[in-house]
């Protein structure tokens, strides 16, 4: 690659342009929404044209967004999620009159030609990724474990008998084996449900690909994350999801292992991957 | 033992990082545990213990059980705090 993603901003440069998405230049965003300001200390959100594709920069000071100094502010969390935040907020202005690619959080240029430059280089990859987001958009399907749903009876009473009838060895390695039994199908049937939720949501899909479950601390104390997919829709056709998510949720094979949460429109970002087109699980 | 854990139990109350401690050591006997009653279990499968060694392991890993249970409660800690997140990997025990 001639031209590098991130070059250090040399020490006399006091402006470096940072992307923020790339998009066909014919569906460009307009004028941006007043409040919308990107990365705090920076410049205007605008629009560099790239031959066919345009992106979306804005330039911000070299020095708080090189290399070590960026890294040092993103280890607090309140700093990442300002900035992720700035960052999604002009992707979102952007995407609401056409697909966009978003790029990844403070993609950083020297100057507004090495951006433009990065984006031509891999127009024909920008342009196949536009062309499939059109009209399209991601909705977040996640399946979370209810715990407590099916209380394993046998804890209670396996405890009261223990203390009735201590003598008896085998019974006590039966009740072990009943509750890992018991334990092993309730994660079993979770995992079923989890599995059909995912089959029938795809149906409606354009594309679907798993993602990796998130924190266990966010499912909740004894829940676990069964299901953290993306679902690539068609505009008009999240109807059908729904319908078909709501069947699910009130079907008791589902709603007493687990529960469905659906969320979105949100802009394509996990199928908007330049790195990753070959890793996903589509029906195309 | 218990009656030197209650003992104890005295100097870590309030202290949180002599707590953690013993948390985190219980949750290792209790994973050596769960691993004793499955490969109990596996050994009693495969056919290959009298009637009279079965009995003498399921009460052996009653007794542990009851123990574990007790060394717990003398810490006030509960099922659900013996356990370590890995991340990415879930939970060192089953959480149900």
């Amino acid at each position: 690659m001639s031209v590098p993603a991130y070059t250090a901003p040399d020490e006399t440069s006091t402006l470096a342009t940072c992307a923020f998405a790339v998009h066909l230049a014919a569906s460009g965003p307009g004028p941006f929404p007043p409040a919308l300001s990107g990365h705090a200390g920076g410049g205007e959100p605008r629009v560099l044209d790239a031959g066919e594709l345009a992106l979306i920069v804005q330039s911000v000071p070299a020095a708080a967004f090189a290399g070590e100094a960026l890294a040092e502010r993103l280890q607090d969390p309140a700093e990442l999620e300002r900035c992720a935040r700035a960052h999604h907020d002009v992707i979102t202005a952007a995407a609401r009159t056409g697909p966009v690619v978003p790029l990844p959080l403070a993609t950083l240029y020297l100057d507004d030609t090495r951006a433009v430059a990065a984006v031509r280089e891999r127009e024909a990859q920008f342009t196949r990724l536009l062309n499939r987001l059109h009209r399209r958009t991601e909705w977040g399907l996640k399946v979370t474990s209810t715990p407590g749903a099916q209380p394993p009876a046998d804890r209670p009473a396996g405890e009261t008998d223990r203390r009735r009838s201590p003598a008896d060895g085998r019974a006590y390695l039966d009740r072990v084996r009943g509750r890992q039994r018991d334990r092993e199908h309730r994660h079993e049937a979770a995992w079923r449900a989890a599995e059909r939720v995912y089959a029938v949501a795809r149906r409606t899909a354009v594309e679907a690909r798993r993602l990796r479950p998130q924190d266990p601390a966010l499912a909740g104390a004894g829940a676990r994350q069964l299901l953290n997919a993306a679902l690539l829709l068609d505009h008009g056709t999240e109807a059908r999801l729904r319908h078909a998510i709501d069947q699910l949720s009130t079907d008791p094979a589902i709603a007493d292992q687990a529960r469905i949460e659906l969320t979105g429109p949100w802009v394509p970002y996990s199928f908007a991957r330049l790195d990753e087109e070959a890793a996903t699980d589509g029906l195309q | 033992m218990s009656g030197s854990g209650t003992d104890r139990r005295v100097d870590l109350d309030g202290d949180t990082v002599g707590r953690d401690l013993v948390a985190l050591v219980l949750t290792v006997v209790e994973l050596l545990r769960q691993l004793m009653e499955r490969q109990a279990l596996r050994r009693v499968d495969s056919g290959e213990l009298s009637a009279e060694q079965i009995e003498r392991i399921g009460n052996t890993l009653m007794l542990l059980e009851q123990r574990m249970d007790e060394l717990r409660d003398s810490f006030g800690l509960l099922p659900e705090d013996l356990n370590l997140d890995l991340g990415p990997l879930g939970s060192l025990l089953p959480r149900d």
